[in-house]
């Protein structure tokens, strides 16, 4: 590793690459980086309290290792974001934004992984008939039912995800970080996971053995449907598909650059590939000129593609004679409504 | 774990007041096969396998109260006489089925026994078949470590465990 790249990840970022961040994104990611930390902090709360708690009851073990689960997305975010502003190198030529992607696939096959074993496991004790014993705990002096005390744990782990889900929501889509986007989601949906626990503890004390192991499937089928849903988001996102938002939705910035090129007055069409890399875009923009060709014309091209927002600075402009179909597929189809 | 749509919600959110009403009706834990009920003021029925001091057998008449009928033992020891207080709390009479532990621990998985006493630790590999109880006593080891003598319920049976948890905390001591 060479000095400036070990130097890279010990510093806070400040740019992604050579990508240097407005000031929206710069405190973007200051505070998304505060709340991976205190949602580590928090975790290791929960994690702590729930295996003290957990008993015999399957749905508090599908609820702690939930709980171990959400620490990959803060860690993987955390990681990605020191290796993602490193500057490119020659080695590295595009930079390191696909550690957002490579990231993004490990949190994702991880939550598959044991998504699939979790839901074995509560199936099978369903099927088995598994008749929880919950007895009693000395608390402070007191014998109190351990059923309760789960529930007071879980009722702990409910609360404080969500909020820290909802502040992490519009910092993801600010940076265009599907890491953090996974973990904002993961996070504002945790309560369900506590509820689900909540309902099985309370299930089990009121003689009904089959509710914890029912809401044990109910956590496991959440954390697997996660873990399906990131899964094809990241293989998507690492096969070069479009420029897609962080909901996965196709990006408006592909059609900003296109109008923008066009709407110079020497470009007669002009059509662009977009790839994500992650946090930035590369753009391949194919310009068609209007007459005569300066160089000054493709420098301004450049130019006015990388105004178009701040992910657009890798920027290629190819002067052609004719927009090559072969290169910029589904044209056809928006031109003539079928594909060729 | 992601929102899959408010319906999956709003169906947990009604499970939860369900259950929480249903609750209101119920004494919390209780007993999916009610153990607890058919005791209180019944028959209680202990396996009980040979462990000084815990458990011993002693030469006795031949008894009704003592399976296999006509083995002409009786128990006795540190944990049969916890049983017989118990007993005497749930007021219950106590029917004692002499066997090894895996046999007997069998019978408590099938409902035949309500618990299962006889030299039996926190640690025992039996906690995936059985619910072991609190622990009445603690005692140092063979290699110095602290052992918990606890005793064996039927699993599930939490109203049952509750009360008998309850009993032996009021009972722990160390040996």
């Amino acid at each position: 590793m060479t000095r400036t790249a070990r130097r890279s990840l010990t510093r806070r970022p400040s740019s992604f690459g050579h990508t240097s961040l407005p000031d929206e994104q710069q405190e973007a990611l200051r505070r998304a980086e505060h709340l991976a930390w205190w949602t580590i902090g928090f975790l290791v709360t929960a994690v702590v309290a729930v295996y003290l708690a957990m008993g015999s009851s399957q749905a508090m073990k599908a609820a702690w290792a939930e709980d171990m689960l959400s620490f990959i997305p803060p860690v993987t975010f955390l990681v990605a974001v020191r290796i993602a502003g490193r500057r490119p190198s020659a080695k590295h030529p595009y930079g390191f934004h696909r550690s957002v992607g490579i990231g993004h696939l490990v949190a994702a096959t991880s939550l598959v992984i044991m998504g699939t074993f979790m839901v074995w496991d509560s199936a099978s004790g369903l099927l088995a008939a598994e008749h929880p014993p919950v007895g009693l705990v000395v608390l402070a002096g007191q014998p109190v039912w351990s059923g309760w005390l789960m529930i007071a744990v879980l009722a702990y782990t409910a609360v404080p995800p969500v909020l820290l889900g909802r502040a992490k929501l519009p910092l993801a889509v600010a940076l265009h970080d599907r890491v953090l986007h996974a973990d904002a989601d993961m996070n504002k949906a945790d309560w369900m996971t506590a509820a689900g626990g909540i309902v099985g503890v309370l299930g089990i004390g009121l003689g009904l053995w089959w509710a914890d192991a029912a809401a044990a499937l109910f956590i496991s089928g959440s954390i697997l449907h996660d873990g399906v849903r990131n899964l094809r988001i990241a293989v998507t996102a690492l096969m070069d598909a479009r420029g897609l938002t962080v909901d996965g939705e196709p990006h408006p910035l592909d059609e900003q650059v296109d109008e923008r090129l066009r709407a110079l007055p020497w470009v007669a069409d002009a059509q662009s590939r977009v790839r994500d890399e992650g946090h930035v875009f590369h753009v391949e923009c194919f310009v068609v000129p209007r007459g005569g060709l300066r160089l000054e014309h493709l420098e301004e091209a450049r130019r006015a593609a990388a105004d178009v927002d701040w992910k657009v600075q890798d920027v290629v402009v190819v002067p052609v004679a004719q927009l090559p179909v072969e290169l910029l597929p589904g044209r056809d189809e928006d031109e003539h409504g079928g594909v060729v | 774990m992601v929102v899959q749509g408010r319906g999956g919600a709003q169906a947990l959110v009604g499970l939860a007041a369900a259950l929480v009403l249903a609750g209101c009706g119920a004494t919390i834990p209780s007993d999916p096969e009610g153990t607890l009920d058919r005791v209180t003021g019944g028959t209680l029925a202990v396996g009980v396998s040979l462990d000084e001091p815990w458990v011993v057998l002693e030469p006795g008449p031949t008894s009704d109260d003592v399976r296999p009928a006509g083995i002409g033992l009786q128990p006795a020891g540190i944990e049969v006489e916890l049983v017989e207080e118990l007993a005497t709390r749930l007021d219950a009479e106590v029917e004692w089925t002499v066997g090894g532990e895996g046999s007997l621990i069998a019978s408590l998985e099938e409902g035949d026994l309500d618990l299962v006493v006889g030299g039996l630790t926190s640690t025992s590999p039996w906690s995936q078949k059985a619910a072991l109880t609190a622990a009445f006593a603690t005692v140092r080891g063979p290699r110095g470590e602290d052992e918990l003598h606890v005793w064996a319920a039927p699993m599930g049976e939490n109203a049952f465990l509750v009360e008998v948890d309850r009993f032996l905390l009021e009972h722990r001591e160390r040996g």
